[in-house]
Parts: C-alpha cells; structure tokens; sequence
C-alpha cells in the first residue's frame, strides 16, 4: 500500500518539474524590464557613438588605433566563458542538482571578477599615457560607455554572490531568483559584445 | 471585586471629529508637488532660459549679458519663497518607504540624501546666478566663474542624487509588501545611472558630454522627467490604496467579544 | 520617563540661544549691517579692518551653528505623535531643518572666507559677502515650510487631548507671513526690504527670535504632557 503511494507521489514530482521549465519566462518579469531598458539606454548611446564617429571619422579611426585591443579580446573570452558557466550552473539548479550548480556558478563569479582587474591594467597605462576623457570625443565615449559598463559589472557580481548564497543556504533554493540574477549577467555579457565589436574593431 | 481596567484612550473619538478624509495630511503634501513642479519649470525656462542650459563655451559677451539678466534676480526670489516645498516633495517617498518591509536604514539614506540635495543642488546655483545679476560691476572673469559654477552645481550635483535613487530603487525591490510595483524600483536604478551619465559634464566643454549636451543633458532629462511623472503616478496609486486600518491614525478596531470556551472534560 | 531625552535637548536650547545672542551682538558686519550699496572696495576695506571679529564669530557659529537642531528634532517627534495618517509632516519638516542649517553655515563660511585673506581683490571679496548675506537673509522657504508642516500637524491632530493649543498653530503660520519679505532682499539694494532694512533683517530675526522662545515654553508643555504616551516611530 505505502509503495503506491510513494510511487504516485515521485510521479506527481515529474510532472511538476516537467511544468516548471516547459514555456515559463525564467526570472522575475520585472528583470527583464530592467534588461530591456538598459539595452534601450545603451542602444542610445550606441547610435550616439555611431553619428558622431560619421561626423569625426578621423579623429576617431586614430584614437581606436591606441586602444588595447589584446585586453579588449581577453576581456571578450573572459566574459563568454563566465556566461557560460552561469548558464551551465543555472540549467543544473533548475534540474535540482545544488552541488553542480554552486560550482557553475563559483567558476561564473571568478571569471567574472577577472574582468575588472583586467580592466585596470587597460585603463591606468592608458590614463598614464595622457589619454584620459577629456582627451577628444572619441576616449570621452570609450570612458563613459565601458566606465558605465564596468559598473553594470561590479553590480553582477554582487548579484552573482548573493545567488551563490542562495544556493548554499535555501532548500530549496529559489529558482526564479537564480534565473534573474544570471538574465542580468547575461545582459552584461551581451552589451560588452558591442561594446567590444563597436569601440575595438570597428574600423 | 476586582475594578474593571480603564479602557486604553482611543486615538480618535469618531463620534465627534468631523467626517473628513483621514489621509488629508498625505493629500495635501501630494498635491502640493505639481504645484512646485509647474513653479520650477516656469522659473527656470520661460522667466529666467536658465534652462535648456545655455552653452559652457558660450562666447563671454553672451555669458555677461545673460548674468545680467534681472530675471534671474525675480527666479532667485521665487524659488526662495517656493524650494522649502522641495522637502515635501521628497517626503512622499519617504512615507511609501515607511511602508515597506526594508530596513529604516534606507528611508534614513534617502533623507540626508535630500537634505544635502537641496541646498547644494538647488540653492546654491541659484544664488549663483543671482549674484551676478545683484550687482552690476563685477568683471567678466568673475561672471564666468559664477556662470560656470551654477550650471555644474544644477547638472553636476551627483552624489546626493545617487544614494536617494540608489535607496529608493533597492528598497522597492527588496520590499516584500508591494507597495510600489517591482518594474519602478529598476527604473529608479536608472535615475542612478542618469548621475553616472552626467559626470562627463565636469571635464566636457562642448560637445554631447557637455553640460548641455544630447548624452548628459537632453538624454537625461529624457529619463528623469519621464521616471518623474511615472513614480508620482505610482505614489498616488499607493497612498489611495493604502487601506484604513493600517493608517497611523486608523479608527480603534471594536476588540473582538470574548468567547467563553467551555472546558472539555474528556475526550 | 521616557520623555527625559527629549527634555534634556530642549534644555540645550537656551545656552544656544544664548551663544546666538552673543555672536549677534559681537559681529561687526551685523552692527550696523553692513549695506548693499557700498563699493567692492568699501566691502574689502571693511574686512581688512574687521579680521579678528569677524573670524571669531565665523568660527563661533561654526561650532554653534547645529545648536538649535535638538529643539526641531524634539518639535519632529511632537509632530510625529499628532493622529494624521503618516510621517509626512514629520519627514517634511526633517529635511525643512536640515536645508535652512546647511543655508546658514554656507553664510558662516562666505564671511569666514572673506575675512581669511583680506587682500584679496576686493571684487571677490565683495562677491563673498554678497553670497553670505543671501545665505544669511533670504533662504526662508524651507522655515516657512515647516512651519507649515508643524501648524498642519496641529490642525490634523484628531487627539481629543490635542498635544498643542490651537494658536500655537496660528502663531507659526503668522511668522510665515512675517518671514517672507525677507527673500525679497535679493532684489533690492536700499529700503525697507533689502537685507539691511527693517523688513528683511530686524523684522525676520526678531520673528525668529519670538519663534524660538514661543516653540520652546509649547515644546516644554507638550513634553510634560506627553508622560507615559509612547511616540510613534517616524
């Protein structure tokens, strides 16, 4: 009698899970407000950069010869790979496996962590060399955008912690919350795409 | 036999206080807002064309002339008058705050926030530009500098700005009783990063990133004005769906009669 | 008692005050006020001559200038006991206190500054004290506010033991009436309302002085009253 039981319950947590990942928008609905809006304001910027480098084609074909392009590139594999992890942990949490998540999402965080310090040792030789924002209008856009960037980064990776907190301290851990912190990291990834594509190597 | 316990004073006597709306106090300060908006905005464009802002790299006989100008002195003197309504303003998100399951900490950030807003992003640039036009002699070095230190402190003031919408923002999504919807606490971010767009404002002297520039002026405003109207809209929705009895001075609750369980003797 | 906090700030206020009264009475550029229609020149002869009184004071109210803080914050709390729906007074009149505080020490350090280097050209030095006397006179928009906020408080209060007595209320709106010509001192360089004349100077700090007192005799009051009465959190 107990084994029925126990049989039909395991089978009512099946379907349950099954319902859970078939055609649900994963994270908060609200995120992907803020993602979206935030793809729209750099999109303006994004346009913006791309008139004025119409208007001032020179100037800035000279000033994105000085930019690194080899820490602009780790920078790009630094990021996808971290994306990567992020995803992979999240896709394990969803199927309930908590150990692999954690180390998605550690490995996620370390890469992640990386990128700011590369960063630095992109912008200070730069800055020391005399190239700051106020240099032309080119270094202002570089500045701005990848400063604003930057920042989008540091607050994923305090998101990034607060999922990894997540899912060591919840039984079970909240799912929506996980998929909302890594939509946002994704997001990340993504406008440093462009950014790359649009301030390294667009000649 | 034992005296009956005093009955605790009741908060409102509704038999005798007048029948009016309980949540006056929220209604007149709300719509105290448009009011000083609308003021604002009529002193700093059509009275005074501080605003759109006037070029950094104006030539110096416009920025003389513009210093001048004894509408700025009339501006002053408005706003005097009308920026203690600046405070009130800035209250309504406090009490919504109030309401949420965060911390205090975050309504008490958004405070000092406003304080120190005020007076460095509203009074002192205002007197700036009144200075100049105050007294007719001053050198047109010194005019630039009060020209220049005007519209920095308005469009530069960035700090204070930051913590507000930085707490503001935080503590809607971290509030567990929805009293604002979720969708506004990320726009809110967005004031916060409509700070972080205008600090080009201090090195840029002409260009998109000026003062008055497409990026750091008329995108931002573009932002700022909307998030505005929007979060006002959401304020007046939260103050009339906030329910009675959880007012500050909500009518006593009748205390439930007591029921007399009779004791099960057995099962 | 749990109101013996509150009684310990408002007992601050009359040694504030009294150091107030002091620094009025030895400031050289308040005896007399200084006028609006002297030359930059004049302005500058005039700090060169005055360093050491106008330093000390400067200093002075420097470390005062907060002093009177403790009798708004106790006013904050006995607003925030009135019945009304929220904190929104109480919030108002907060931030009202912190503007006008910071108004006045912004007025301190333009006189501080001018008297520091008194040789400097004396356009600047003119400029400062321009800068401090609009501090200084005309910011009334944030005291006329909260005391606003402080007289709707007492109107809204639905207590049937109301915590302060209706003229109360009705004095604060007066000194409303009676602070405003003040911000009209930006406009004017000689008469009644410009920042040395009878409206804008003596009119506003006799007002504010009256004000003082009159809050701290209805504070006390409502203090003692208040006993046991636990305070809502704000």
């Amino acid at each position: 009698m107990t084994d029925v039981a126990e049989g039909s319950a395991t089978g009512v947590d099946q379907a349950q899970r099954a319902a859970d990942t078939r055609g649900h928008v994963p994270g908060e609905a609200s995120m992907w407000f803020f993602v979206i809006g935030d793809l729209l304001i750099f999109g303006v910027y994004f346009v913006g950069y791309m008139y004025f480098r119409g208007q001032n084609h020179q100037l800035f074909l000279a000033s994105q010869a000085r930019l690194n392009v080899d820490i602009g590139a780790i920078n790009t594999v630094v990021l996808l790979t971290s994306s990567l992890f992020v995803a992979l942990g999240t896709a394990a949490a969803r199927a309930g496996n908590i150990a692999a998540g954690l180390r998605g999402f550690w490995i996620g965080l370390a890469f992640g962590a990386a990128f700011p310090l590369l960063k630095m040792f992109e912008w200070i030789p730069e800055i020391t060399a005399g190239l700051t924002p106020g240099t032309n209008l080119f270094f202002m856009y570089y500045y701005v955008m990848t400063g604003m960037h930057l920042c989008h980064v540091a607050l994923g990776l305090v998101i990034l912690c607060f999922v990894i907190r997540n899912l060591k301290t919840s039984i079970p851990p909240k799912i929506s919350f996980i998929e909302t912190g890594a939509t946002y990291w994704h997001m990340v990834d993504v406008l440093w795409l462009v950014l790359f594509a649009l301030l390294y190597l667009m000649r | 036999m034992a005296e009956a316990p005093k009955a605790p004073t009741a908060p409102a006597n509704p038999a005798t206080s007048r029948c009016r709306n309980r949540k006056l106090d929220q209604w007149i300060a709300f719509w105290s807002v448009p009011f000083f908006f609308n003021v604002f905005g009529l002193v700093f464009v059509p009275l005074s064309w501080m605003m759109p802002p006037r070029s950094p790299s104006s030539p110096t006989p416009h920025i003389v002339e513009f210093m001048h100008s004894h509408n700025l002195l009339i501006a002053c003197l408005i706003l005097t008058l009308a920026y203690g309504l600046a405070p009130v303003s800035n209250s309504l998100y406090l009490i919504q705050v109030k309401r949420m399951s965060v911390s205090p900490a975050f309504r008490y950030s958004m405070m000092i926030g406003a304080i120190t807003g005020a007076i460095v992003g509203m009074l002192f640039p205002m007197f700036c530009f009144g200075l100049g036009a105050f007294r007719p002699g001053y050198s047109p070095a010194v005019l630039t500098m009060l020209y220049d230190f005007g519209y920095l402190a308005f469009i530069g003031s960035l700090g204070c700005f930051c913590v507000m919408w930085m707490a503001f923002g935080l503590a809607i999504i971290l509030d567990e009783n929805n009293i604002l919807p979720k969708w506004l606490g990320y726009y809110t971010i967005w004031q916060y990063v409509t700070e972080l767009m205008a600090a080009p404002v201090w090195i840029a002297k002409s260009g998109p990133f000026a003062w008055n520039g497409l990026m750091t002026f008329w995108f931002a405003m573009v932002l700022y004005v909307s998030w505005q109207i929007i979060v006002y809209v959401c304020i007046f929705k939260a103050i009339k769906n906030q329910p009675e009895s959880e007012l500050d001075n909500a009518p006593p609750q009748p205390a439930p009669a007591a029921v007399e369980v009779p004791s099960r003797a057995g099962a | 008692m749990n109101t013996r906090g509150q009684r310990i700030l408002l007992w601050t206020a009359p040694p504030a005050v009294a150091l107030f009264v002091l620094a009025y009475l030895v400031f050289p550029v308040f005896s007399p006020p200084l006028s609006p229609t002297l030359t930059p020149d004049q302005v500058a002869a005039f700090f060169r001559g005055n360093v050491t009184g106008i330093l000390g004071v400067a200093i002075l109210c420097n470390l005062i200038a907060c002093s009177l803080v403790p009798l708004f914050a106790v006013t904050a709390v006995q607003i925030s006991r009135a019945a009304t729906s929220s904190p929104v007074l109480t919030y108002a009149y907060v931030i009202c206190v912190g503007v006008g505080t910071t108004a006045f020490i912004l007025a301190d350090y333009c006189w501080g500054m001018a008297a520091f280097r008194p040789d400097r050209d004396p356009q600047l030095t003119s400029l400062l004290n321009d800068m401090a006397w609009f501090f200084f006179i005309a910011p009334v928009g944030t005291i006329m506010v909260q005391n606003l906020c402080f007289a709707l408080s007492v109107y809204l209060d639905d207590r049937p033991d109301p915590i302060f007595p209706r003229w109360v209320a009705h004095f604060n709106v007066a000194t409303v009436a009676l602070l405003a010509p003040s911000a009209f001192s930006i406009l004017y360089k000689s008469g009644p309302l410009a920042w040395n004349g009878p409206l804008s100077f003596t009119l506003r700090l006799t007002t504010f002085a009256v004000y003082i007192a009159v809050m701290f005799w209805a504070l006390l009051r409502a203090v003692k009253q208040q006993g046991d009465d636990r305070v809502v959190l704000a």
